[in-house]
């Protein structure tokens, strides 16, 4: 069972942008995979996603990420070649079947689906690169600005977490020398153990939470304006980083209104280089978007950058 | 303005989708784009509902706890398929303390036990239909006042399977093509099986912890409930015990 964060600190360059910087480089990812439908631009992004990654030291973590989702991939491209009738090359056509009718599978449909697999790859490394390089402490401490309550409630139930996985090890032993046996008995027997000890623990939990409540109420929460400590540093790689995300931003608008960014699947699928303009437009998107994980490189590779940023 | 507030945003939400269905319509919305922001935003107008709500130092603590115990449910039974106790211990929560509390321990519990599984885009989602579990029970509370236990299984039971409903309708809008019934239908059918087993799960662990979880957090809610007393004003006395001669 996972007793610690995602998230592990490694002093790379990545884990050390400003928590806005890094959230924004996320969004922006998430956001693009979203909006492009083109298949080379969704591949391209997927790119510079896996060189973050592979910035951020987290080629590792995104496999397990990757097995994770890997029946969720197979069913959208399973779910869109049967249900999509749209398009022309047909491949295979079904024998009537009762209630279902004649399904068909067409080269499109099939293309689509690999395409949305490609989105859902982009979608889900994002958020693993997310995982790598934002510290849960500092997201909460960039929320608790203007989400005070809240980003306390969460950063709170983020801490208590490992204290009351500690507590029911705790309780398991002190009911295990009290002589019983939690691995013996019948199915029912050991749920009935299982209650019992989960309800010592949210018992003794929601007792500990009252004495919490009046700590805080002592140290004088609530009582007036919060004031708060702030320690995070918004420094030149930050504001890099965001003037690159920036200008990928503008450049995918620039891309999108121009439809070069979208893709025509059906009812038959479309050039897929689609002019030089096309080629250059997404590499200006792509090159933006990999300014945090170049810079992460060069710092590696130049102390003097990474002094100087 | 603070009434017009909910009003206002269900009006810009029905708007929006209004405004997708519509076949020529001039701005062609992105609908997982639109799915995703209509989520984001609801988590945000619900969040920022407890952020102005006078939310006891207590109730903020309970909160916690509770978010945290089903998070630690949810990662100490992660390796069973969808067979985890956030759904009960959130339905139940919203049921014994309210819309509030319901839908901010769901929320808190999605969101913190991420951040040991791993968040994803998926996190929004669970966030938002747990938060919405867990304030549903209230109102389940509200219209049925007098609902047996067999009741409350079926309202868990059912939940296991909107819950599947919800997280099915980003993967749908995200992924599939064309949207139609018939495709959702398909996503949900293939996501079938695991929303029976949690469906399952959740009446499971209310049979079995159901009666003695309630009994605790109701200990918990009358120790937290504050009760204010209007202030009276004690008419001066016309004894005066103390006059000096």
């Amino acid at each position: 069972m996972p007793q610690n964060f995602f998230y592990q600190e490694k002093g790379l360059f990545l884990q050390s942008l400003h928590p806005a910087a890094s959230l924004t480089l996320i969004a922006a990812f998430f956001l693009l995979a979203l909006c492009f439908s083109h298949p080379l631009y969704l591949l391209g992004l997927l790119l510079v996603i896996l060189f973050s990654l592979w910035a951020a030291d987290g080629l590792a973590a995104w496999e397990s990420y990757l097995k994770a989702v890997l029946w969720l991939g197979l069913l959208i491209m399973l779910i869109n070649a049967l249900v999509n009738h749209s398009g022309s090359t047909i491949l295979w056509r079904s024998p009537a079947l009762p209630l279902l009718g004649q399904l068909s599978v067409s080269m499109e449909a099939i293309s689509y689906g690999a395409a949305m697999g490609v989105r859902l790859l982009d979608v889900v490394s994002a958020f693993c690169l997310f995982n790598l390089i934002v510290h849960p402490d500092r997201f909460f401490s960039l929320f608790s600005t203007f989400a005070r309550k809240s980003s306390l409630v969460v950063s709170l139930a983020t801490r208590l977490f490992p204290l009351l996985l500690a507590t029911l090890g705790q309780i398991r032993e002190a009911q295990q020398l009290r002589g019983v046996d939690f691995s013996r008995g019948s199915l029912r027997e050991r749920t009935v153990k299982n209650a019992a000890l989960f309800n010592i623990l949210l018992l003794s939990a929601l007792e500990d939470s009252l004495q919490m409540a009046e700590a805080m109420q002592a140290r004088a929460f609530g009582s007036g304006p919060r004031s708060r400590y702030r320690r995070d540093l918004f420094r030149p790689r930050d504001g890099i980083c965001l003037a690159g995300v920036g200008f990928s931003l503008v450049a995918a608008a620039y891309n999108l209104a121009r439809d070069l960014g979208s893709y025509t699947y059906f009812p038959q699928l479309g050039s897929l280089w689609g002019g030089n303009f096309s080629m250059i437009a997404l590499a200006a998107v792509l090159l933006g978007l990999s300014l945090p994980a170049l810079l992460s490189w060069g710092c590696n590779h130049w102390p003097y950058l990474k002094w100087k940023i | 303005m603070e009434k017009w507030k909910f009003p206002l945003f269900f009006l810009l939400v029905t708007g929006l989708l209004a405004f997708s269905i519509i076949a020529d319509s001039p701005v062609k919305l992105n609908w997982s784009l639109l799915s995703a922001g209509i989520v984001g935003a609801a988590i945000i107008f619900l969040f920022r509902g407890f952020e102005q709500s006078p939310a006891s130092t207590r109730e903020i603590a309970v909160i916690a706890v509770l978010g945290a115990v089903a998070a630690l449910g949810r990662v100490s039974l992660s390796a069973l398929p969808n067979i985890q106790p956030v759904t009960f211990l959130v339905i139940v929560s919203g049921y014994v303390f309210g819309a509030r509390t319901g839908f901010m321990v769901g929320s808190t519990a999605a969101l913190a036990s991420n951040f040991f599984l791993g968040q994803g885009p998926w996190t929004p989602w669970q966030m938002f239909a747990w938060g919405l579990a867990g304030a549903s029970a209230a109102y389940f509370r509200a219209v049925f006042p007098g609902a047996g236990k067999w009741a409350l299984a079926l309202f868990q039971f059912t939940w296991g399977y909107l819950f599947g409903c919800m997280m099915n309708i980003w993967t749908w809008t995200a992924f599939i093509h064309p949207l139609s019934w018939q495709s959702f239908l398909a996503t949900w059918a293939a996501s079938l099986w695991f929303d029976s087993l949690h469906a399952l799960g959740n009446v499971f662990f209310y049979l079995f912890f159901g009666g003695s979880v309630i009994k605790i957090l109701n200990r918990v809610q009358k120790k937290i409930a504050v009760s204010r007393l209007p202030v009276q004003n004690i008419p001066p006395s016309n004894n005066h015990h103390y006059k000096t001669n």
